[in-house]
Order: C-alpha cells, then structure tokens, then sequence
C-alpha cells in the first residue's frame, strides 16, 4: 500500500492517534528540556508514556504480531468469554451515528445552501462555537451573546421571534453572571465596549417586551 | 459519632435552603432528562460552576437532586418518543414504548415514577444503613491504597465499559497527564505552562467536565436529526400504572437490589444495571411474559433499578472517589470544587454533610412521585423542543460557567478542545469516564504516589507488601487480575475443557 493511499485511508481515529503521540511527547521531552526536579517529573511522564506507547500500538494494530493484537484491539471483558473486535464495533458505532444523522431530503434546507454554503451541522457548530470564544474574549461574551444566537437560530430556520427571546435570555444569563460573580463579560482583551452597556440593555428590555406583544397581539 | 452525626445531616436535609434546592434540582433534572440527547451529566456540569457561590452541601444537594431527577426523566422521552432522554432509559423504551402506542402511556408513565421513586426509597435507606459499615472500610485506608484505588478504578471502568482495554488505558493515562499541567504538587514550580501564566492553575477539571460531557454532547446533538414529535396520545390511568408496581413486588424489589449493586461498581452506571435488570426479569419471566409488546414488568424492572443505581454509585464516589458513572464523575467534581476530599473526611469530620446528602436523596424521591405524578399530561411537551434551539443555550452556559471557574480564557478554550477530543473518543470508543475520572483524580493519585513513597523512604516496595500493608497488595492483584484476567481466561477455559 503506497503512502498516499494510506493516507487517503485514514480516519479521525488515526488523526487523534497521532495528536496523542505527538503530545505525549511533549510531556515526555519537555521536563528532560527544562529540567524538571524528579519529583515534578515522574508522575507526568510515566502516565505520558503509558499514552505514547498506547497511542503507538493501536495506530500500528494492523501490523501487530497476533498476541499482542488481540491486547491491543480486541474488547474483551472478565464477564464475558467472546472476544470481538473492537474496530468493528467502532465501525458499527459509527454506522450508526451516520444513520442517526439526518438525510438531506427529511431536513429543513439551512440558511447558507440558499446561498450556496453547505456545512456539515456538527462542523457548523464548532465553527460558531469557536467563533463566539474567540469574538467573546475580544469584545466581551456579553455583546457577542445575541447575535450569536441569533445566528445559529436562523442557521436553522428557527423563527426570528424564538431565536430573539432566546437570545435576549442567554444575554440576560450573562447579565446574570457580571452582576452577581462580579465577571467582565461586557468588557473585551481588544474592544471595550462596556461604557455602552446602559444602551444596550435598554434597547433589549424595549426589544423584549416588544417581542412578547408581538406574541401576545 | 455517626449517630450525632445523622441528626445534624437531618437537620441541614430538612432546613429550607436545603428543601429549596432539592425541589430545583429535581425538577431542573426532570427537565434535563426528558430532553433527548441531554440528560444528567450535560445538566450537571453545566450547572457546576454555578454552584461556587453556594454552601458546599447545598451544591452537593442541588447537584445530587439533579442527578436523580434525571434519572426518573429520562424514562418520559424513552416511554413517549422511543427516543431515550438518557442513556441509562434506553432499556425504557424496549417496552415503555410499545405501551404507549397500546394505549397506555400514562400507565407507563405512572409505573416508571412509582418504581423509580419506591426504588429509590429502598436505595437511599440502605445507603444510610450501610455507611457505619463503609466509615470503618473507608478508615482502614492510606496513601498507597487511595493512589492504588484511583489506578483500580480506571482499569475497572476499562474493563466495564467492554471496548479495547488499551484504548481504556490511554484514556485514564491522558487524563492523569492533563491533570499535571500547572503547579507541580511537591515542587511547587510551573509544569507544561510554555510561560503562560494562565496554565499556572493548570486545566481546571470543571472546565474538562463541562467539555468532555456538555460541548461533546452537543456536538453529537448537532449531528443527529430531530427528533421528531409523537402522534401518540396520552391514554391511559395513572391510578392503574401506579397499582401495577404493587402487584409485581418482586419485580421491583429484584431490580432495585440489581440497581445498587451494580451501581456500586465502578464504571458501570445505570445503563448497565437497567438492561442487567430488565435481562434478568425476561429470564426469570419465561415464556409468560409479553417483552417487547408492553408487558408492563419490562418498565418497572428498568425503572426500578435506575434510581437505586444513583444511591450505590455513591458508594464508591463518596467512599474513595471512584465515581461510577458520567454524573458520578461530575458529583466527584463538585466535591472536589467544594474543597471536600472524598474519602476518611467525609465519613469522619464531615459525616453530617455525607448524611445530610443521603437524607436528601431519600426525601427527593417524594418529590419525584409528586411532581412526576403531575407532570404526567404535560410530558410530552417536554420532549417536542427543537435541539437546535438547546444547543445555543448550552454553549452559552458552558463557557461562561468555564470562565467563572478562574476568570481565565484557557479554561474556555479548554471546554471547545476537549469537547472536540470527547467527541471522537466516544465516537472511537475510548472511555471518556476513564479520561475524566484519571483528570479528576490526578492531583490526589499524584499526591498519594509521593506520600506513599516518602512513608517508605522511596522504597516501591510499598505498594505490594503483603505482611505490612495487605490492602495494598490485595488491590494491586485485583489491578492485575483486571488488566490480564481476560487474555488468560480463554486459556486457562481451553486447558480446563481438555483436561
């Protein structure tokens, strides 16, 4: 099997495999670089090793002689004599998530493939997700709340009104966090924006109660 | 001592606060459980950072109620949608369900409340029972046997939870070495911190229990379609579902002494011990039962036995910080945020706070009949709202509950990055118990490990002297019976048939 294909035949799985090793590693080689006193060293590296070669073995399960095969991939248990093989069961497992995933005719269309943008929802959510940290810990978690939401609300064609109120809700829970643990949500590392806080929240009170005659009415 | 002791945990577990929180966590629990995809751990660590500004036994009650509720709610999306709120209802839905399409939702319903609460009653009764037993086990242990018992409790939950026992190994061993970023314990200098000065505190594991349990959670969530809203209607009597538990007492109690047993052990949560319970009912049933087709005993032997499983995993949490299960695990956090060690403290100075916690759980399961009772008609509610709209929410929730830890961005960015990791490792079937419970314990493994060897001058030796230390050397041949054990068992079966 050339380089290529193996690389075109790698999962998830061997991509975290290699992570592993490769922080491992660092938690191997690092105290050894700064010279760590040995108390401080043992405990991290002992358990760093024990990911190193773990991480190695199971990346390498193909080509383990068959003992050390069966200890490395096999799931056996003290309560059951049949040993299977754990890679299927993933396989099974990951059959199934794609099963529970939904198929493109059953699905409401998302927000972006009107324009042309299709991302996987998983992928989606990490990527906003990341997005709010990042907008959050630059701008404040408080600003960056709403339209947050927002955003991944109307993703998914929730109506506006719904997404609005949960919004105004999650920002009233970060309002919640800043005013009784005392936490700089409204200010950013870059922007600070907090000497608009007082607009801010009464636009949304005024917003709120608009949001609910409207559901009202 | 203990009896002293009791009187003042009934009197904290009766006070108002406590009441008070109780009652919120219960329903906070209900709610969270009947939400498919949600259930008790994403509930719980969500809510952790939360708890800071409050009495540690307050925490750990609202903690504990949530826990419970949850339990007793998973079984509503598993009887009225198929759709399990929670793992350990999953065995609710094999005949919750065809209950409900028979006519008898509120039936089952009401037998999943009477059981799950009457259970928990018992279970909670024996905790109490029990624990002058536990206070003189949990005693007679040191530093050795506490950093031997954190090492048995990972290799266990690799072998519990049936995947590959190297992939169990890895996961423990990662977590173990996450929990060393920071402060070293004995030399008090910087580990694994590239000079950032917010990985001095190291990765807080409030934080990695928030990732691990509620972003991967929804970024599972995100992937699976919605589910969709029933067309069953609630028929049904309550009165009748309620009866049903009474007429099938061994039932009932078979499966709740199946729960606490199994819960006692650790790794293997609720869901094994309500499909173990609902297996052992088909069996014992025969030919006579309906299983399957909504014979009413495959509800109340899963039922019966979740909440039960709350009180046994207790065990082992409270007694040597070796938590049974997802929630066990973030309870084994709170403690810990609390500033209480599991262990000697909490059956000895502390006891009052260990009894205060039992008695609640006790109290909480008449809240479960009464609010569950009452919730009945509306239940279906609970399981119509759109995932994509709890997934926002719970991001929300997750990073700011992450900064309030420290005031530090690293252990957000810590919730996304593990998120991410236990998300695949779910997925690849490597033990994320395992990964937290090794960084939960890390600190107090590492801290033991050194103890133990400052007490023997540096002599290994310690850990496996059967004349000095027996406990010890009985837990590292347990560890090697669990890690070896089943690679020898088919040999030693096949020398055994030849012979």
């Amino acid at each position: 099997m050339s380089i290529k294909t193996r690389y075109k035949n790698a999962t998830a799985e061997h991509i975290m495999l290699v992570f592993l090793i490769a922080l491992s590693g660092i938690f191997l080689v690092e105290p050894v670089v700064q010279n760590y006193p040995l108390d401080a060293r043992i405990f991290p590296q002992s358990t760093a090793a024990v990911v190193f070669v773990g991480s190695v073995l199971l990346l390498a399960q193909n080509y383990l002689p068959k003992p050390v095969y069966t200890f490395v991939a096999e799931s056996i248990s003290v309560t059951s004599t049949t040993a299977g093989d754990d890679q299927e069961s993933t396989e099974d497992d990951e059959e199934l998530t794609e099963g529970d995933e939904e198929s493109t005719d059953e699905r409401t269309p998302r927000l972006g493939e009107e324009y042309g943008v299709e991302i996987n929802d998983t992928v989606f959510m990490v990527i906003t997700s990341v997005l709010y940290l990042l907008l959050g810990w630059a701008a404040g978690l408080f600003f960056i709340t709403l339209p947050f939401v927002l955003l991944y609300t109307l993703w998914f064609r929730i109506p506006w009104y719904i997404g609005v109120g949960l919004g105004l809700i999650a920002t009233a829970v970060i309002w919640f966090f800043m005013t009784f643990l005392i936490l700089p949500f409204d200010q950013g590392a870059v922007f600070d924006f907090s000497p608009f806080l007082p607009f801010v929240i009464d636009g949304m009170t005024i917003t709120l109660e608009r949001a609910v005659e409207t559901r009202v009415i | 001592m203990a009896v002293e002791s009791f009187f003042e945990g009934l009197s904290i577990a009766l006070s108002g606060e406590a009441l008070l929180w109780l009652t919120a966590g219960l329903l906070l629990g209900i709610v969270l459980g009947a939400l498919p995809g949600i259930g008790s751990p994403v509930g719980m660590a969500i809510v952790l950072p939360l708890t800071l500004p409050l009495d540690s036994t307050m925490a750990l009650i609202l903690l504990i109620a949530i826990y419970s509720g949850a339990m007793f709610g998973g079984s509503i999306a598993a009887i009225l949608i198929n759709a399990p709120g929670t793992e350990s209802a999953a065995a609710t839905t094999l005949d919750g369900y065809p209950m409900s399409k028979n006519g008898l939702a509120k039936n089952a319903l009401a037998i999943a409340t009477t059981a799950s609460a009457l259970n928990g009653f018992l279970g909670a009764l024996a905790l109490i029972l029990i624990s002058p037993v536990l206070i003189e086990v949990v005693l007679a242990f040191g530093s050795p046997e506490y950093f031997l018992l954190a090492i048995l409790g990972i290799s266990l939950i690799t072998i519990v939870t049936q995947g590959s026992i190297v992939k169990g190994l890895v996961a423990g061993a990662l977590g173990f070495m996450i929990s060393t970023i920071g402060t070293g314990i004995l030399s008090p200098r910087p580990r694994y911190t590239f000079g950032q000065f917010g990985l001095y505190d190291g990765i807080d594991f409030v934080a990695a229990l928030i990732g691990m349990f509620a972003f991967a959670e929804m970024m599972k969530l995100a992937a699976m379609k919605q589910i969709a809203s029933t067309d069953i209607e609630l028929g049904g009597s309550i009165r009748e579902g309620i009866s049903t538990v009474f007429r099938y007492p061994k039932t009932t109690l078979k499966s709740g002494l199946i729960g606490m047993g199994i819960g006692m052990i650790p790794g293997s949560g609720a869901t094994t011990s309500t499909f173990v319970a609902y297996a052992e009912e088909v069996r014992s049933v025969g030919k006579d039962g309906r299983f399957g087709e909504g014979d009413p005993r495959g509800v109340i032997a899963p039922e019966g036995a979740n909440n039960p499983t709350v009180s046994g995993s207790l065990i082992p949490t409270l007694s040597f910080g070796i938590p049974g299960s997802g929630s066990t695990a973030v309870l084994l956090g709170g403690i810990l945020m609390h500033g209480l060690q599991p262990g000697p403290a909490l059956f000895s100075d502390e006891l009052n706070i260990t009894y205060a916690l039992f008695i609640s759980l006790f109290l909480g399961n008449f809240l479960i009949i009464a609010v569950g009772l009452t919730v009945i008609p509306y239940a279906s509610r609970l399981t119509e709202i759109d995932t994509n709209i709890i997934i926002p929410v719970v991001v929300v929730l997750s990073f700011a509950g992450a900064y309030t830890l420290n005031q530090n961005w690293f252990d957000v960015t810590a919730v996304v990055a593990l998120g991410v990791l236990g998300f695949y490792m779910v997925r690849y079937n490597y033990s994320i118990i395992a990964f937290v419970l090794g960084i939960v314990l890390g600190p107090i493994a590492e801290e033991n490990f050194f103890r133990s060897l400052q007490i023997s001058g540096g002599e290994y030796s310690i850990f496996i002297d059967p004349i000095n230390r027996p406990l010890s050397f009985l837990l590292v041949l347990a560890i090697l019976f669990i890690l070896v054990g089943p690679f020898l068992k088919p040999y030693l079966e096949r020398k055994i048939d030849r012979a």
